[in-house]
């Protein structure tokens, strides 16, 4: 049991990551649309992901430094300011985007309007911050989060034809009525959210938060592989579930109740009940994430005391900054904005960020100045150098195609 | 901490400075060389830190209005960096170690600022949250 609390941070930060309200949505969007064609891409996440975090993990475990410091000490004042204000901007996005998710599963529980619960959600998610140590905190929303897997267990309620689904896996073609551009931006978004760059802000800051030393490399390793591929298995059994039942039919997703319906039909109220825990708990999870990302970045870009390690008066301007995030965060969900939107738009943009961030990864996990003798290992190093060529693709792509396919539609 | 060959934007410049007590007390945003007249090689004589030492790195109009911003905000007139003797330099590693806290160097106005009008005013500033 001790070892299963352990790897809570690896988890949370996956769930945040590959679970979050816009991924819930998108997850099984793909699956009614493209059934299990797209499934090839949450794998090429997951191992991009695991290999990237991991380097994060191991340079934070070892050095105490996390991923911010080491943006702006190898790209430089300037460009990493550029990240800054580019993956702030993804965070302030998703971090409303989560927070109406919190209040949309509680929508779906209350049938009150999500817009009333928003800003006590708001203060719950800084309550927490504020005020809960941060082992407590990573081990009860990813814990909770874990409630998600009931999507497995309808998948293997549902009794659906394995044979089928994996061909559509193994042989991945468009569907007949969707364009490749389609396919292909769904393919970005997939991949976007599996690499989000808040994922290795809150996971590095993380390692330095538990006090993690090069004495903790193999459980920050276990964290890595345990806590990814289960959010990767997640997203793979939500498209399950909806190619299973909305793809034949040809009904498109875009309400998270739809997303629970598959669920409700296998499993009926105690799945649902299920399903409830799951959402509130992964997003309120990615949440916390997204918001303590902005602190952590914006400190770490500036040199400023972080982190809940220390009393809030200790860190004044890292509370500061997740403060005004979140105002902000609330104001813009307050406009009525479609949360879910907000999400999908986010992980096209934070794709366009994504080499600026993952780069300086890769140069600083291989300094022996830094590192001594943990530094990458040549298998690693080729792997990661195909995936900054990927990532960098991917950025180039992700915004002539959002316009293309007039955002998937 | 003399004598030691560093290539300054690599092993200096943008590291995090660390107090003795493992506290956070800034980034180097800049250092201040001294030319001695006999022209020997320059060295450095202190680090330089705050928004008027990044506000001229960045460059242009945005360091500019950096500076400004942070002056408003830290109700600041001159335009002067905080500095920290280059004698305090410990250790140059993966981060920059001083010899003093960062309370006996005083160089925090915004972090000051933002205890007195924000964090201390909330219930609980002062608890220990882990």
């Amino acid at each position: 049991m001790k070892k299963i609390l352990q790897v809570t941070l690896g988890i949370l930060t996956a769930i945040g990551g590959f679970v979050d309200i816009g991924d819930l949505v998108a997850n099984a969007l793909v699956g009614a649309r493209f059934g299990m064609s797209l499934a090839w891409v949450v794998i090429v996440g997951v191992v991009g992901i695991c290999l990237y975090a991991e380097m994060s993990g191991r340079v934070a475990a070892v050095t105490g430094r996390a991923v911010f410091d080491l943006v702006r000490e190898r790209m430089g004042a300037r460009t990493a300011l550029l990240n800054l204000v580019a993956s702030n901007l993804v965070n302030l996005l998703t971090l409303a985007a989560e927070v109406a998710g919190v209040a949309l599963a509680l929508q779906l529980a209350s049938s009150v309007s999500y817009l009333l619960f928003v800003p006590l959600v708001a203060f719950l998610v800084w309550f927490v911050i504020w005020r809960m140590p941060f082992e407590q905190m990573e081990r009860m929303f990813g814990l909770a989060g874990l409630a998600l897997l009931v999507f497995a267990v309808a998948l293997w309620q549902l009794g659906p034809d394995w044979g089928s689904l994996a061909h559509q896996a193994v042989h991945p073609s468009v569907t007949s009525g969707e364009g490749h551009p389609t396919y292909w931006y769904y393919a970005i978004a997939l991949f976007g959210a599996a690499m989000t760059p808040y994922e290795v802000f809150f996971f590095s800051s993380g390692a330095v938060e538990e006090k993690w030393s090069k004495a903790d490399l193999n459980l920050e390793r276990a964290n890595v592989y345990v806590g990814f591929p289960l959010g990767g298995l997640l997203s793979l059994a939500i498209a399950a579930t909806t190619a299973v039942v909305f793809l034949p039919r040809g009904i498109s997703v875009d309400h998270l109740s739809q997303v629970a319906l598959p669920t409700v039909m296998a499993l009926g109220k105690v799945g649902l009940a299920f399903l409830i825990v799951g959402f509130v708990a992964a997003t309120f999870g990615a949440a916390l994430e997204t918001t303590l990302s902005s602190g952590y970045a914006v400190s770490q870009y500036l040199g400023w005391q972080w982190g809940k390690l220390v009393r809030p008066r200790d860190a004044a301007r890292f509370h500061a900054v997740v403060l005004v995030s979140l105002i902000l965060g609330v104001m813009l969900i307050l406009t009525t904005l479609d949360p879910i939107k907000v999400t999908e738009y986010s992980l096209v943009f934070s794709a366009v960020a994504l080499p600026l961030t993952y780069f300086p990864i890769l140069v600083v996990a291989n300094d022996p100045g830094y590192m001594g003798d943990k530094t990458n290992s040549g298998f690693s190093n080729v792997l990661a150098s195909g995936y900054l060529i990927l990532i960098t693709v991917v950025a180039v792509a992700a915004i002539p195609l959002m316009i293309a396919t007039k955002a998937g539609q | 901490m003399t004598g030691r060959v560093l290539d300054l934007a690599v092993h200096l410049l943008d590291r995090q400075v660390v107090d003795p007590d493992g506290g956070l007390v800034c980034n180097v945003d800049d250092v201040d060389l001294l030319f001695p007249d006999d022209g020997s090689p320059p060295y450095i004589t202190a680090l330089l830190t705050g928004p008027a030492a990044l506000g001229p790195r960045l460059g242009g109009l945005l360091g500019r209005w950096w500076v400004s911003a942070y002056q408003l905000l830290g109700q600041r007139h001159d335009r002067e960096p905080d500095r920290i003797p280059y004698e305090l330099v410990t250790d140059i590693g993966s981060a920059v170690k001083v010899s003093r806290t960062r309370a006996e160097m005083g160089i925090h106005p915004g972090e000051d600022r933002a205890r007195e009008y924000l964090v201390d005013r909330l219930p609980g500033a002062g608890h220990e949250s882990s």
